[in-house]
């Protein structure tokens, strides 16, 4: 199941979005998921899916790579959809005991349904776009004003970047772990949500034991490469601007600019 | 200056109670001295526990000394100010391969260490560059180190040292964890550091072999140093190095031995070919017509037979028993249908009988691995079948969580199935799901845990506080209490120093012995099989290549050095002395096969 998730992977080729600076990116995806809030209407979607798709194209990553990046929350979209089926008051189309479908209810699920698309799409397509150290670079460069009152940017930035190493690390060793336990004649495919829960005492205490072990010799490793906080630190590819990014936020520009008029004149 | 000079060094751990009194004190380092001259290869050897690690952590200034005195590059460690210099200078490279890379892409990962040390941007990218080229990864310098092999991650950790331009490296066992290839590539990789750019080179290991290019060796033994000189003055001392629970290298041993009994063999010799050459020289005295004259004594056993047709060679001639598992043109698909497609198993036969032992070996990637996974169906083959006595275990309603108390799997390393609170819970967790009664649970994990030589007093302790060979123990034990009739091993002796090696399999032997069980051990130490496996399987891209007795297969040591494997040191010997027409056993598999054949051989010529 872990495999499936795309968010959070890279799609690597070499488009012009992909050579975006990764601020520009974040900044855009802000903007991006700020705007499909402020719209309340179907037309309003429009918009804002014709300013993705411009993007997508840009980009080169296959559209049915962002389905696939849809599978994981299939069961949260569902929901959505359908509690505001049932759960919306107003003109009633279909009856049937308690349960009641409206007018409202149709158009409001679809709505919900489709900015929720949306929102992950356009967020995919940022992680689709960008590497994990971009990412985390690119948040450390945003947030750094926030160091004025302490806050400890790099830190987290480090955190986050070691935490993404990581994760393929500790899912392997999960998965070899699970194997071992199997062998013992652990049961980890049958029962109720409880005895499964039980089941995984014996794949979550090893793989706890292991990634302590593993922090310590990290640590031990980076004090040995002189690591020592942020302070006095260069970087090996430090973030530039380029021209390609001065496009990028005249495009995003022109999007809000876009968003504020349709929203101001015509209220959608 | 002097890269590394140490005086009197003693290192205490101290364990702490809740108060903050001290609980135990372990001295780990007793008085240490040790000198290192610029441009050196030092090995420093010792056996699990003997202190060779926490020397590397005060040479590195990751711990102070308790008393005594470490200079590194002519600088105190235990003054403060000298901290990041000192850490500089002398670069550490880790057991771990993955637990010491920190970037998810190697470039980064290499220019880890001048970021912190604030080295301008330009120059990072071009020290990273020449980093990568001086241990040969260039081409993998946008790569994901999780897509490296272990030895290609070990020499993405040294250019992530060299990138701090160090005088002087340090390795912690930087081979533990890997194969015979990668560890070849490491090793390459650092003498040729050490001879190209002057660099330092201390290495610290268990494993002789490494050691024989080394200008100079430390033994350490509980904290001492109990020996130093050059490999030939260590190795000439081979009995003194078992008791510190070292070994030498087979070449080494086997002349010892010979010239315990009257052959004039030189102290000390460090490989097969210089080996050969002595032994020739001891020999020339008689006249070489002599030699070729003599009877050929039982110049291997049969020439080499026929080949069995490549689709049955997993299957022995043993034809009266029933087989235990079997195994029918099995197939294994990685990610079908994906980029990464990749066929792991392929098209592969074989039998297990009762009561062998079969070894099977392969480099990393050859398929062992999935392939004894699919023996007790934790993975599910692609096509083709498997069959515990007689029965599919892949139809539909068999119960595969009863077949895999039937055939034990023992994974590599025991920390990833150790989690009760104690080991004798721990070792019962196997038997509790096979729903045996209380009673029952109990003394098959007792049985257990005195077949593998766990002592009574430690049964109550935690299984995380033993040491790396106990643990071992343990996990043998917790599934050899499910009783199973085949017990798989999955490298049983990674990371255990020679002599813990020794006393593992050999525990494994007894075992067989005692119960009859069907064992398959799983190693890339052609060493470790070569003495007890009555059959040798040898996996190679997915193809099982050979499946007869390890004096056999070793016959095709042209073959097995093209898949990135090497016949016992000691078959090497005799297959060299043989062929420069010395009458002898070219197929001896153990030392004591071949001191036993020259000895019959010398006299011979007498």
């Amino acid at each position: 199941m872990l495999r499936d998730i795309t968010i959070g992977q890279y799609y690597p080729t070499k488009s012009c979005i992909h050579r975006l600076d990764p601020r520009t990116k974040i900044v855009g995806t802000m903007l991006y998921i700020v705007s499909l809030f402020l719209f309340r209407s179907f037309s309003g979607f429009l918009v804002v899916g014709t300013a993705f798709a411009g993007i997508l194209i840009l980009s080169h990553v296959p559209f049915r790579y962002m389905l696939r990046g849809l599978k994981p929350i299939l069961m949260i979209l569902a929901f959505t959809v359908l509690c505001n089926f049932f759960l919306t008051d107003g003109e009633i189309l279909w009856k049937w005991k308690f349960l009641k479908i409206t007018k409202e209810g149709l158009q409001r699920g679809a709505f919900m349904g489709i900015r929720l698309v949306l929102l992950i799409f356009g967020t995919s397509l940022m992680t689709y776009t960008t590497t994990p150290n971009q990412l985390t670079d690119g948040l450390e460069k945003l947030l750094s004003p926030l160091k004025v009152i302490h806050f400890p940017v790099h830190e987290m930035a480090m955190m986050m970047s070691i935490a993404l190493r990581f994760i393929p690390i500790l899912t392997e060793e999960a998965d070899r772990i699970r194997k071992a336990q199997m062998a013992r004649g652990a049961d980890m495919e049958s029962g109720g949500v409880i005895r499964r829960a039980k089941a995984m005492v014996p794949v979550l205490i090893p793989l706890i034991v292991s990634a302590f072990r593993r922090a310590f010799d990290l640590a031990m490793a980076m004090e040995a490469r002189c690591y020592h906080g942020g302070k006095g630190r260069t970087k090996m590819k430090p973030l530039r601007y380029g021209l390609r990014d001065l496009f990028g936020y005249l495009y995003l520009a022109c999007y809000l600019a876009t968003v504020i008029l349709l929203r101001v004149w015509q209220k959608i | 200056m002097i890269p590394v000079w140490v005086k009197g060094l003693v290192h205490d751990y101290v364990t702490r109670d809740e108060e903050g009194n001290k609980a135990e004190v372990k001295r780990a380092l007793d008085h240490v001295d040790l000198n290192v001259e610029e441009g050196q290869f030092i090995a420093v050897l010792g056996a699990n526990g003997s202190g060779k690690s926490t020397l590397a952590k005060h040479i590195n200034a990751l711990l102070l000394p308790t008393d005594g005195q470490v200079l590194t590059c002519d600088m105190d460690t235990a003054d403060d100010r000298y901290l990041w210099e000192i850490r500089k200078s002398a670069g550490m490279v880790f057991q771990n391969p993955d637990n010491q890379i920190v970037a998810s892409v190697v470039e980064e990962d290499v220019g880890f260490g001048p970021e912190n040390l604030g080295v301008p941007t330009e120059e990072i990218v071009s020290r990273v560059r020449d980093c990568l080229a001086a241990v040969g990864m260039s081409k993998y310098g946008e790569n994901s180190p999780n897509h490296l092999s272990g030895g290609q991650k070990q020499r993405v950790a040294i250019a992530g040292i060299l990138a701090m331009e160090p005088k002087c490296i340090l390795m912690d066992e930087p081979t533990a964890m890997l194969d015979p290839i990668g560890r070849r590539e490491v090793l390459e990789t650092v003498h040729r550091l050490n001879r190209e750019k002057g660099i330092t080179v201390i290495l610290i290991t268990h494993y002789m072999e490494e050691v024989i290019d080394a200008d100079r060796i430390f033994v350490m033994s509980a904290g001492k140093v109990a020996m130093q000189g050059t490999p030939r003055e260590i190795f000439a001392r081979s009995e003194e190095l078992r008791e510190l629970r070292l070994e030498v290298p087979q070449a080494a041993e086997l002349a010892h031995e010979l010239a315990k009994r009257g052959i004039s063999m030189p102290p000390a010799v460090l490989s097969a070919e210089e080996f050969a050459e002595a032994y020739k020289c001891a020999v020339s005295g008689k006249t070489t017509a002599k030699l070729t004259e003599s009877p050929k004594s039982g110049a291997s056993l049969e020439e080499s037979r026929q080949d069995c047709p490549e689709n049955n060679i997993g299957l022995s001639e043993n034809g009266s028993k029933e087989p235990l598992l079997s195994l029918r043109d099995v197939r294994y698909v990685y990610g079908t249908g994906t980029a990464y497609e990749t066929v792991a198993v392929d098209g592969v036969t074989l039998d297990l009988f009762p009561g062998e032992y079969v070894g099977l070996i392969g480099h990393t990637g050859s398929g062992k691995s999935t392939l004894i996974q699919m023996m007790n169906g934790l993975e599910r083959a692609t096509s083709g079948t498997v069959s515990y006595q007689g029965e599919d275990i892949f139809r539909d309603g068999y119960d595969r969580r009863a077949l895999r108390s039937s055939v034990g799997l023992v994974f590599q390393y025991p920390d990833h199935q150790l989690f009760e609170s104690t080991v004798l819970a721990d070792v019962s967790f196997g038997p509790k799901n096979q729903g045996l009664s209380e009673e029952e649970i109990r003394e098959r994990a007792e049985w257990a845990l005195r077949l593998v030589g766990v002592s009574e007093d430690r049964w109550q302790s935690s299984p995380l506080e033993l040491s790396g060979g106990q643990k071992r123990r343990v996990a043998i034990a917790g599934v050899l209490a499910m009783k199973p009739k085949i017990l798989i091993l999955d490298e049983p002796t990674a990371g255990l120093d020679p002599a813990g090696r020794d006393e593992i399999l050999g525990e494994i032997d007894r075992i067989r012995r005692e119960t009859g069980m069907t064992v398959v051990l799983v190693s890339h130490r052609m060493e470790d099989v070569a003495r007890f496996a009555d059959r040798l399987m040898v996996m190679d891209d997915g193809h099982l290549v050979y499946a007869e007795p390890p004096r056999e297969v070793f016959k095709h040591r042209e073959k097995l050095t093209s898949i990135g494997l090497e016949v016992p040191q000691v078959t090497r010997i005799m297959q060299m002395l043989a062929a420069d027409g010395i009458p002898c056993r070219s197929d001896a598999i153990t030392v004591a096969e071949a001191l036993e054949n020259l000895c019959a051989t010398e006299a011979a010529v007498d």
